[in-house]
């Protein structure tokens, strides 16, 4: 029979694995198999942890920050990452074979936003997944404004990168 | 305005490609199995140094409570200044589980980069003024014990010792000195996404 931390952890399991997944897509730059361990890890971490949610936020931004520091405590592990060439990224995003026009746009989205610093990929990845300013600051740490202004240099950057790359 | 289209339009292809990640059917099973194996692994990640370390401390305890029982005051206060730099980084070490153990995920970013900051400066100085102080007085103390031991041993036994003795010593140099550069470099990342966070 199966406990109520087990019923919780498989309905909050169920409801955020693609958000968790495409979070750590964005992050790695489309590399399935990291992502995946990445996932893994966030939600072995939502399990430890599951014990002492007090609720003060909502489930959905609880993750996201466990998300986000998941993501950057690989960074850490990884050490020093190396310079990625366009075509070294563009190789590693998935479906690099049979691309559809769906496919290939998510492609092109990975790539330049593999292109961001670290931080600057989870910001514009929370706003891509229409999370509001607050959250996103209730996530960071930082003032709702002072989001604002990042994402807005954020977008900026993403937007010179995607011309760069020809697909502005 | 331009941008905010572009933008939309974005924000359409991530979410279709999210829409489009399916749940696997063994996931949660999987999941649960690395979570066994994680639990297992972190428990001797937090608590295998401390046990080889208390094993050591006894081994030691009962060499020179049972089979060397120094005599000499010398070799008192060498056996004690071994024995008592061991309880020390049992000590640490406990130190750091509990700082290891705030930097949890569960905070906001610029929470847990503070904590993490903090937890590679403790280490930092460990590794830079706590290890050396504690090697030295374990080096000390060895060659504290050594003039009794030459009572009961050969010189050339002795001289095998001493001259294995400095071996380790100088690994132990290099070990420390590689923890400390890679200490600076971690620390160095972090406060750079710290900066990054609040400017």
């Amino acid at each position: 029979m199966k406990s109520n931390q087990n019923i919780l952890f498989e309905e909050i399991y169920q409801q955020h694995h693609a958000m968790v997944m495409q979070m750590c897509l964005g992050f790695v730059r489309g590399d399935h198999d990291i992502a995946k361990d990445l996932q893994q890890e966030v939600f072995i971490s939502v399990w430890k942890n599951l014990k002492t949610f007090r609720g003060a936020s909502s489930y959905k931004t609880w993750i996201y920050r466990i998300t986000v520091n998941t993501c950057l405590q690989y960074v850490k592990k990884k050490k020093k990452e190396p310079t990625f060439s366009i075509s070294e990224i563009e190789n590693q995003v998935p479906f690099p074979e049979q691309k559809t026009p769906e496919k290939r746009a998510i492609s092109t989205l990975y790539t330049a936003i593999g292109q961001l610093n670290e931080l600057d990929r989870l910001l514009i990845m929370m706003v891509l997944d229409n999370q509001d300013y607050d959250t996103i600051a209730e996530v960071i740490g930082i003032q709702p404004t002072n989001v604002r202004v990042k994402i807005h240099r954020v977008k900026k950057r993403l937007k010179k990168i995607l011309e760069n790359n020809g697909n502005g | 305005m331009v941008m905010d289209n572009d933008f939309k339009e974005f924000q359409n292809e991530w979410n279709n490609n999210k829409n489009n990640i399916e749940l696997s059917p063994n996931g949660i099973n999987t999941l649960y199995d690395k979570i066994k194996k994680k639990e297992k692994a972190n428990y001797f990640f937090y608590y295998g140094t401390i046990i080889i370390l208390l094993a050591t401390l006894i081994v030691i305890s009962l060499f020179f409570y049972y089979v060397a029982p120094v005599k000499e005051i010398l070799s008192r206060i060498g056996a004690g200044l071994m024995i008592c730099g061991l309880i020390v980084r049992i000590g640490i070490e406990i130190i750091s589980i509990g700082k290891a153990k705030r930097m949890n995920k569960i905070h906001n970013t610029l929470t847990a980069t503070e904590n993490t900051i903090r937890f590679h400066q403790f280490r930092k100085v460990i590794h830079s003024i706590v290890a050396p102080i504690i090697v030295g007085l374990y080096t000390i103390g060895f060659y504290m014990i050594t003039p009794e031991f030459s009572l009961y041993i050969s010189r050339w036994n002795l001289l095998l010792i001493d001259i294995s003795y400095i071996v380790i010593a100088i690994i132990l140099f290099f070990i420390i000195r590689k923890g400390i550069k890679k200490e600076m470099v971690i620390l160095s990342e972090i406060m750079n996404l710290r900066k990054e966070i609040t400017e």
